[in-house]
């Protein structure tokens, strides 16, 4: 499942002007070709998530770092993350599914 | 949970990585085998210190302190023979080194059982063994490598 990400429509703008969505720095290529190095998006936070989506997650290991991947499954309140580029990502094959609870919020739109 | 993002400095935004976590990719049994030698070289010491004669008290605390020196080290090094294996068999060796190596499984996983015994045990023929099978697992790293490193040792 692909979602394709169009610049925000208008609700979107406002919203993240409102403060519902946080704006984030795409660093990294594992989610190319859908999101790339320099990329910006729109991050809902505490949406609902499905498999597909593309989400923000704290990292298992690393407190201060935050990862941007694509749900691949989600069981018993643990979620798996995988990067759409598997070659140039580490994800839930390295770490393993992620508590549901990691989760910061779901990606909404690509700004730029 | 969103203070402690971290921020890009030029734009200002919070960062999300989407990166893989990049590994040096520097490996080497040798750390393995500095490791497997100094438990070997510490189970002959402990083997062959021999407890003082007569009551001197000066004699007894050098005896205990020498013999508790040994036995943490050499329990240090075990333990960093088995992580440095542990990290050639998880990180570098990957599964089309398991079929044209088959026993590679069997032979990290005895090494590392090996490291456990002398760990705990002062036992010169265990600590042996565990040179031989850093010994056997140098020959199939660089054989992996298509390079002819000859196998040596410090002492």
């Amino acid at each position: 499942m692909r979602v394709e990400f169009r610049p925000p429509n208008w609700t979107e703008r406002l919203l993240y002007f409102a403060g519902r969505r946080i704006a984030f720095l795409v660093e990294g290529d594992s989610m190319a070709p859908t999101l790339k190095d320099g990329d910006t998006v729109l991050v809902r936070p505490r949406a609902d998530i499905n498999v597909g989506d593309i989400v923000l997650a704290d990292h298992p290991y690393r407190s201060s770092v935050t990862i941007l991947k694509r749900v691949a499954r989600i069981a018993d309140g643990r979620v798996t993350l995988a990067g759409d580029n598997e070659a140039a990502s580490t994800d839930s094959r390295t770490f393993g599914p992620v508590s549901i609870k990691s989760i910061i919020g779901r990606v909404e739109c690509r700004l730029n | 949970m969103l203070g402690k993002l971290n921020n890009n400095t030029a734009t200002g935004l919070r960062i999300a990585e989407a990166h893989c976590d990049a590994p040096c990719g520097v490996y080497d049994p040798a750390s393995a085998r500095i490791a497997a030698e100094a438990v070997l070289s510490l189970t002959k010491k402990i083997l062959d210190l021999k407890a003082p004669e007569g009551g001197d008290p000066k004699a007894a605390a050098s005896f205990h302190n020498t013999m508790a020196r040994y036995i943490l080290i050499k329990e240090e090094q075990a333990q960093l023979a088995k992580e440095q294996l542990l990290v050639l068999w998880t990180d570098y060796f990957k599964p089309a080194h398991l079929e044209k190596y088959p026993n590679l499984h069997d032979t990290f996983w005895k090494a590392a059982k090996l490291c456990s015994s002398v760990k705990v045990e002062v036992s010169l023929e265990h600590a042996t063994e565990l040179m031989d099978a850093v010994k056997e697992i140098h020959g199939v790293f660089w054989a992996t490598k298509d390079r002819d490193v000859a196998w040596y040792t410090a002492s």
